[in-house]
C-alpha cells in the first residue's frame, strides 16, 4: 500500500520518540484502545499482552521499529508497575491529550483516508509522538486527529470517525454480508470471506459447510476462530456499534436467561433448577432412613408387644373357656 | 451502496411476537435482517424495482418489477409476494408472481425456477440481488431450467411466435 511507503521513510526520525516515551511510562495505548479493551473486558494482563500485540504489527511492515520496542519487552515488570501508577492518576493522558488537541483544531478539516486510519490505528501512540513535528506529513495528523478525539472523550470520538470520507466505504467493507451489519467478532473462512462467528455458525447450521458468500466447502473447526487483527480493527473504528451491539447481546442474554429459567422447572428434568428437588427428595429418603427407621421400631416393637398380648389373651382366654 | 447506520434495528424487537418464544432469537435476527435490507432497499432500489412489507408483517413483502426494454413484457408491471421464512437469511425467501406472465421459467401459479431462490441460495443474496435477477430473467429466459416445459420449448424452436405470446399475455394481464 501507498500509505507503508510514505510511513516508513519517516520512522527512522520518529523512532527515538516513542522509547523516551515509553520508558518514561507514557501511555502505549491510546484511550480509546483503553476503552475499547475496557469494554472487552480485558485486564492490565491483557493488555500488555495486546500491548506485545498491537506492537508487532507494525513491526512486520517495518522493521525499523523492532529495535526501539526491544529495550520495553525486556524490563515488564516495571514498565507494568508504570503503566498501573499512571492508570491510577489520569493526569499524564489529558497532558498528552492536551498537546495534541491544538493540533486536531489545525487538521479538523482534513480528509483522511480510511486505509491509512486502519493502519495507524495499530500503533496510535506512536503515531502521536511523531506529533511533534505535525507538519512532517498528513498521515500523522490525520491519525492524531483521531486518535486525540477518541481519547480527549468517548463523546468527542463520534464527531470524529463520521469526519473521515470513506466511513461509508469502511463500514460497507467491513459489515457482516449476513446480517449485514459491522462485523462482531469477525470469523473468516479458508476462502477469505469474513462474517460475524455468530452469524457464520448459524450458517454452518443451516444452510451446510459451505461460504456464505461464495458456496465453497469450507472446514467446520477453523471457520469459527475469531480474526484478531481485523475485530480490533472494527472495535477501533466503529467502538459505539460495537459498543451498542454488546449492550443488546448482553440484553438478549439476561432476557434469555430469565425466559430460560421457567423453562427449567417446567420442561428440563435434567438441568441445574431440578437438581434442588432431587437433593430434597433425596434428603428425605435420608431423613426417612434415619428418623422413621426408629419409629417404625418402636412401633413394631409396640406392636409386636400388643399382638403378643393379645395372642396371650386369646390363648389365654379359649384354653381357659375349653 | 451504505447501510444505514443503526436506525433500522429499532423495531427489530417487535418482530417477533405471535412466534413461539422458543425461536424468538432467531426471529428478531431475521427480523433484524430484514429491516437492514428494508433501509437498503429504500435508499438504493434497483432500476425499476420497487419492494416493500405489505403491511405490518415484516415477513411479507410484495415487489414490483416494471418490463424492460427490449423484451416482450415492455413497459408491463409484474407483481411478485415475497415470503422471508424465519430462519432467512440462511433460507431463501419465497418469491412468486402475482401477475400472470408467459415465461418459461414461471409457471401458471407464478412459481419461479430460479436456481439462487432453490439450491443456489446464499446468505449474502439479498432481495435487491434476487429482484435483479428476476429482472434479467426477463431479457434471458433459462429454456433448460423451465418451469413450463412448453414455452421453453417455443422460446426455443419459435422465438418470435413465443415473443407475440408473451407480448400477447403481457398486454392482457399485466397493463
Amino acid at each position: 500500500m501507498a500509505t507503508e511507503q510514505s510511513e516508513t521513510p519517516q520512522n527512522p526520525k520518529t523512532t527515538p520518540k516513542p522509547v523516551e516515551s515509553k520508558s518514561n511510562g507514557e501511555p502505549i495505548f491510546s484511550p480509546r484502545f483503553r476503552s475499547v479493551a475496557a469494554m472487552a473486558g480485558w485486564d492490565e494482563e491483557a493488555l500488555l499482552l495486546a500491548s506485545l500485540i498491537v506492537e508487532d504489527t507494525p513491526e512486520r511492515e517495518s522493521k525499523q521499529r523492532k529495535r526501539p520496542d526491544l529495550p520495553f519487552k525486556t524490563p515488564p515488570p516495571s514498565s507494568r508497575r508504570k503503566r498501573r501508577a499512571k492508570r491510577a492518576n489520569p493526569s499524564p493522558i489529558p497532558s498528552v491529550v492536551l498537546g495534541l488537541d491544538e493540533e486536531e483544531g489545525t487538521n479538523s478539516g482534513q480528509e483522511a483516508n480510511g486505509v491509512k486510519e486502519i493502519e495507524s490505528k495499530s500503533d496510535p501512540v506512536e503515531e502521536k509522538k511523531r506529533g511533534g513535528g505535525e507538519e512532517t506529513c498528513t498521515i500523522s495528523t490525520d491519525t492524531e486527529a483521531t486518535a486525540v478525539s477518541s481519547s480527549s472523550s468517548s463523546s468527542s470520538s463520534s464527531s470524529s470517525v463520521p469526519a473521515l470520507p470513506c466511513i461509508d466505504r469502511l463500514r460497507e467493507e467491513l459489515s457482516c454480508a449476513i446480517c449485514l451489519e459491522i462485523c462482531y467478532e469477525p470469523s473468516t473462512t479458508p476462502c477469505g470471506h469474513s462474517f460475524c462467528k455468530k452469524c457464520l455458525k448459524s450458517a454452518a447450521d443451516k444452510c451446510g459447510k459451505r461460504c456464505p458468500k461464495c458456496r465453497q466447502l469450507i472446514g467446520n473447526g477453523r471457520s469459527c476462530t475469531v480474526n484478531t487483527v481485523l475485530w480490533n480493527t472494527i472495535q477501533l473504528l466503529f467502538p459505539q456499534e460495537i459498543e451498542a451491539r454488546k449492550a443488546s447481546a448482553r440484553d438478549t442474554k439476561s432476557r434469555e436467561a430469565e425466559r430460560e429459567s421457567p423453562r427449567d422447572h417446567s420442561y428440563n428434568v435434567r438441568s441445574r433448577s431440578i437438581r434442588p428437588v432431587m437433593v430434597s427428595s433425596r434428603d428425605v429418603n435420608m431423613r426417612r432412613r434415619r428418623n422413621l427407621p426408629s419409629q417404625d421400631e418402636d412401633a413394631a416393637y409396640a406392636m409386636r408387644l400388643q399382638r403378643e398380648e393379645f395372642m396371650d389373651v386369646f390363648r389365654g382366654t379359649p384354653r381357659s373357656s375349653k | 451502496m451504505s447501510i444505514s447506520g443503526g436506525s433500522g434495528g429499532a423495531g427489530g424487537g417487535s418482530v417477533g411476537r405471535g412466534m413461539s418464544w422458543c425461536s424468538t432469537t432467531s426471529v428478531s435476527s431475521s427480523g433484524k435482517r430484514i429491516q437492514k435490507e428494508m433501509s437498503e432497499f429504500g435508499a438504493y432500489p434497483p432500476e425499476d424495482c420497487s419492494a416493500g412489507p405489505k403491511g405490518d408483517n415484516l415477513y411479507q413483502w410484495i415487489a414490483a418489477i416494471i418490463g424492460p426494454s427490449g423484451s416482450p413484457y415492455e413497459g408491463a408491471i409484474f407483481f411478485l409476494d415475497i415470503t422471508f421464512p424465519t430462519d432467512y437469511p440462511f433460507k431463501p425467501p419465497k418469491v412468486m408472481f402475482k401477475t400472470r406472465i408467459y415465461h418459461c421459467n414461471v409457471d401458471l401459479d407464478g412459481n419461479i425456477s430460479l436456481d439462487i431462490l432453490k439450491d443456489s441460495w446464499r446468505p449474502t443474496l439479498t432481495i435487491s440481488k434476487v429482484l435483479v435477477a428476476i429482472k434479467s430473467m426477463f431479457t434471458e429466459p433459462d429454456p433448460y431450467n423451465p418451469a413450463v416445459p412448453n414455452v421453453a420449448y417455443l422460446y426455443l424452436e419459435d422465438r418470435a411466435k413465443h415473443d407475440k405470446i408473451a407480448s400477447e399475455w403481457t398486454m392482457r394481464f399485466a397493463t
